[in-house]
């Protein structure tokens, strides 16, 4: 560490003699000691830190050293002195050098804002001393990244809102994952560093007690959600001889440990989604099952369905009763595979009903749609890993089954319109260079990874490279490369007038951009080796961030454009590929007519049905499920109501009220669906306000109850 | 005048059938348009019609209303000839 670059604060004197030994200048130290000035720290750094040669080093510290002299500044820091040598650099045209000296921090005024006041970028962060921790960390490491880790193209890239890097302030870990708990199962809770070492649990509620703390552990080594495949089978064979009651704790301690865990990063709870089967997936059937110990029991996975099932409805029990108030859970996110198989298996029709109806009362359960033999792991807000038939193979040893999205790169769709200027050819070569771009900072953040990847056991990731089955934990060569969207709406208006819903001309229009999309992520993974895939990036604040960033570049016309109320800032582009969340349209047809993006959108794609106040019956909802995966492509649905809890009397009501239904206080919090998960509204970003009070509920819809209210499209006939 | 859109792979061995089939009803004064789903105008109007198989083809109606559709299969060129007469001529 150079000490000029913490050379701090607090001139005690300043002679007017210009020798350095005779200056009785003391600096303050970030190591919190005082040093004396010693003009030498100035070319030890320029030297170590840069490419300057030793006369141009001692050049600019007799500058700089004569400068604070004639200055008479009472108090010099250390990024003063910085500063002022990176004027020097800068007037000798040194570029290059003046960036590799760049000091990273943070000013007086952001600090105390953040100490202060919540930090809306993510509304999954509280405002607590640990997320301020968090925060600052990340507003470092996003300096940290833009200048030392992407290039300088990409770096202004992404400063410009062309594209969005997300996550830079978690720019050394991965984005976020998919995990199997036969890992522990097998391997017990064995991590480089830890103080203890745990054996394979025998008991149920050592298991669980296993998966909360290594999903705190990766929580720590990656930036975004944590998934885990198959929950409540891979517990099943821990649970034979259980009785409900002992069932149904279970269940319920998995929940709470997972929504609680706003003790871990950041005061962060663990995003955690869950991934539930009512059937026994058909690949994991003749799969050997293990069990205490982390001994196989003898028996298949498909043995075990009793109490995969067992268990999996008492969570969604649990989930339906909320927590000690009757909120919603906001995490573990619950999703439900709906398959071929389901509609096969004894007993889906109640299944289905008992999760719809939890889905209605609290909102919580996705309901995520694999036809045909397709199959996935889901996690994230829409992210899912298709599984291929490598993967396939890989269930036989499902410890095996793990996966990873090592970034997330998002295109602003209505830069490009606003720069094409309604010219097709010119506007086709703006998403071919957009996703150029991303497809560059996927290869400079790999790189990157890969090189601390490369310290193994000694660098920071040591736990993402332990090998207890003959491979690295993380599995670089299975790594997926994600490209958002963001603004097709926005785009397609820009360019043709309408909006995707207007017409039918406007909606093709809208295929064909993600199309283009789609295939050229293809022909770039050809080329590179490396597998980018589209996805529905949930874009919680980055769909803000573009709004505003094209309010400054592209006005007037992005003012008649982007989403929301303009006067008070809370402005919006609409989530990728989606309507606008204002179109009045039937909600089966907008699940049918979002679904024909999905199969294009390889990574995940979501579409959302907001029931503001209705409550709808868990029949309807049923109805709605297969309906959706009879007649549509639709990847994923989420019902989404909302809900007012009072701070004064504790109670919840349903709807988004100023005032408690029950006590009459103002004292009260909304909760609903940001993006892809619940929370409090308070905490939410002024472009998801925007986009909150936009939001069209669909109460007629889906609310008369006789389960049959739902019409398809008209389908063709054959 | 009514359409028949098909949609086909390279790699798809039942795809040259299902183009024979097209050229024989173009030869019969029908419009008939092929889709190859590798291309990206293929790729987004395969899209538009949910194609998961190939071949597809989707026969329209003069408003562009899809009347009849055959996923993986193949219909007779007089198959298709039939439908659209008796439904539209």
């Amino acid at each position: 560490m150079s000490t000029l670059r913490e050379f701090d604060i607090e001139t005690k004197r300043v002679k007017s003699d210009s020798e350095t030994t005779d200056m009785a200048l003391f600096v303050r130290t970030s190591k919190e000691d005082l040093l004396g000035w010693n003009r030498m720290r100035i070319v030890d750094a320029l030297v170590r830190e840069t490419y300057v040669d030793i006369d141009t080093a001692q050049e600019i510290s007799k500058e700089v050293e004569r400068q604070i002299i004639d200055s008479k500044i009472a108090v010099v820091t250390a990024p003063l002195i910085r500063e002022l040598v990176d004027a020097k650099l800068i007037e000798r045209g040194l570029e290059q050098a003046r960036k590799m000296h760049t000091r990273l921090g943070v000013p007086l005024y952001d600090v105390d804002q953040l100490i202060l006041h919540p930090n809306k970028e993510n509304a999954n962060v509280p405002h607590s001393p640990e997320a301020t921790n968090l925060t600052l960390a990340e507003m470092i490491k996003k300096e940290y990244a833009l200048l030392n880790v992407f290039s300088q193209e990409i770096g202004d890239a992404h400063l410009r809102g062309d594209i969005h890097i997300h996550d830079l302030g978690f720019i050394d870990r991965p984005y976020c994952s998919g995990q199997s708990l036969e890992y522990i199962k097998r391997f017990g809770l064995s991590l480089p560093n830890s103080l203890s070492i745990a054996k394979p649990a025998k008991h149920p509620e050592v298991l669980l007690a296993h998966m909360v703390k290594f999903a705190a552990a990766l929580q720590s080594h990656f930036a975004g959600a944590i998934g885990w495949d198959a929950v409540n089978l891979f517990f099943a064979p821990y649970l034979v001889g259980l009785d409900d009651a002992e069932v149904r704790q279970l269940a319920q301690i998995l929940i709470f440990e997972f929504s609680q865990q706003a003790v871990a990063r950041g005061g962060q709870a663990i995003f955690t989604d869950i991934n539930l089967y009512w059937e026994v997936p058909s690949h994991f059937e003749d799969v050997p099952a293990i069990g205490p110990g982390g001994k196989y029991t003898g028996k298949p996975y498909g043995y075990y369905q009793e109490e995969a099932q067992r268990f999996v409805w008492f969570l969604f029990d649990v989930f339906k009763e909320g927590d000690g108030v009757g909120r919603p859970f906001f995490f573990p996110k619950p999703l439900v595979h709906i398959t071929e198989k389901f509609f096969k298996t004894p007993g889906h029709e109640d299944f289905l009903n008992h999760i719809c109806d939890v889905a209605s009362e609290k909102g919580n359960t996705y309901f995520v749609f694999d036809r045909g033999n397709t199959a996935k792991i889901s996690e994230c807000c829409r992210l899912s890993f298709k599984l291929e038939a490598s993967d396939l193979e890989d269930a036989k040893e499902p410890w095996k089954m793990r996966y990873t999205a090592l970034q997330n790169i998002t295109l602003n769709l209505p830069r490009m319109g606003y720069l094409a200027k309604k010219d097709d050819t010119k506007l086709f070569s703006n998403i071919s260079d957009f996703m150029e771009m991303a497809v560059q900072a996927h290869m400079q953040k790999k790189g990157f990874i890969e090189k601390l990847l490369s310290l193994k056991e000694r660098g920071p990731l040591a736990l993402l490279t332990m090998e207890k089955d003959d491979s690295p934990y993380l599995r670089m060569h299975r790594a997926t490369y994600l490209i958002g969207m963001l603004g097709l709406n926005e785009l397609v208006e820009i360019h043709t007038g309408e909006e995707l819903h207007h017409s039918k001309k406007a909606f093709k229009f809208g295929l064909k951009i993600i199309a283009h999309m789609k295939l050229l992520a293809d022909k770039f993974g050809e080329k590179h080796g490396m597998r980018f895939v589209l996805e529905q990036s949930p874009a919680e604040s980055t769909s803000y961030r573009f709004a505003k960033l094209d309010l400054r570049y592209h006005s007037p016309q992005s003012g008649h454009i982007v989403k929301g109320d303009i006067s008070k800032a809370e402005v919006y582009y609409t989530n990728s590929t989606c309507f606008t969340v204002s179109s009045q349209m039937n909600p089966i047809e907008r699940v049918r007519k979002e679904g024909l993006f999905h199969p294009l959108i390889e990574a995940g794609a979501l579409t959302h049905i907001w029931l503001g106040e209705a409550k709808p019956s868990k029949e309807s909802l049923a109805n709605f499920v297969i309906k959706t995966f009879n007649g549509t492509l639709n990847d994923q649905i989420a019902f989404s109501p909302e809900f007012t809890t009072c701070i004064s009397c504790g109670k919840t009501s349903r709807g988004l009220s100023d005032e408690c239904n029950y006590c009459g206080s103002n004292e009260v919090e909304g909760i609903t669906r940001i993006t892809g998960y619940f929370t409090k509204t308070s905490s939410w970003n002024k472009g998801k306000i925007g986009e909150l009070n936009d939001r069209f509920r669909n109460s007629g819809f889906l609310n008369d109850g006789d389960g049959d209210v739902i019409k398809l499209p008209q389908k063709p006939k054959n | 005048m009514e359409m028949v859109k098909i949609f086909w792979k390279a790699n798809c061995s039942k795809c040259p059938a299902a183009k024979d089939v097209g050229n024989t009803l173009k030869e019969e004064g029908f419009k008939v348009i092929d889709y190859n789903l590798d291309t990206l105008d293929g790729l987004a109007e395969g899209a538009y019609y949910s194609v998961m198989a190939t071949p597809t083809l989707i026969i329209e109606d003069r408003d562009e209303n899809c009347i009849a559709d055959f996923r993986g299969i193949i219909p007779s060129a007089k198959e298709i000839q039939t439908l659209i007469n008796k439904n539209y001529r």
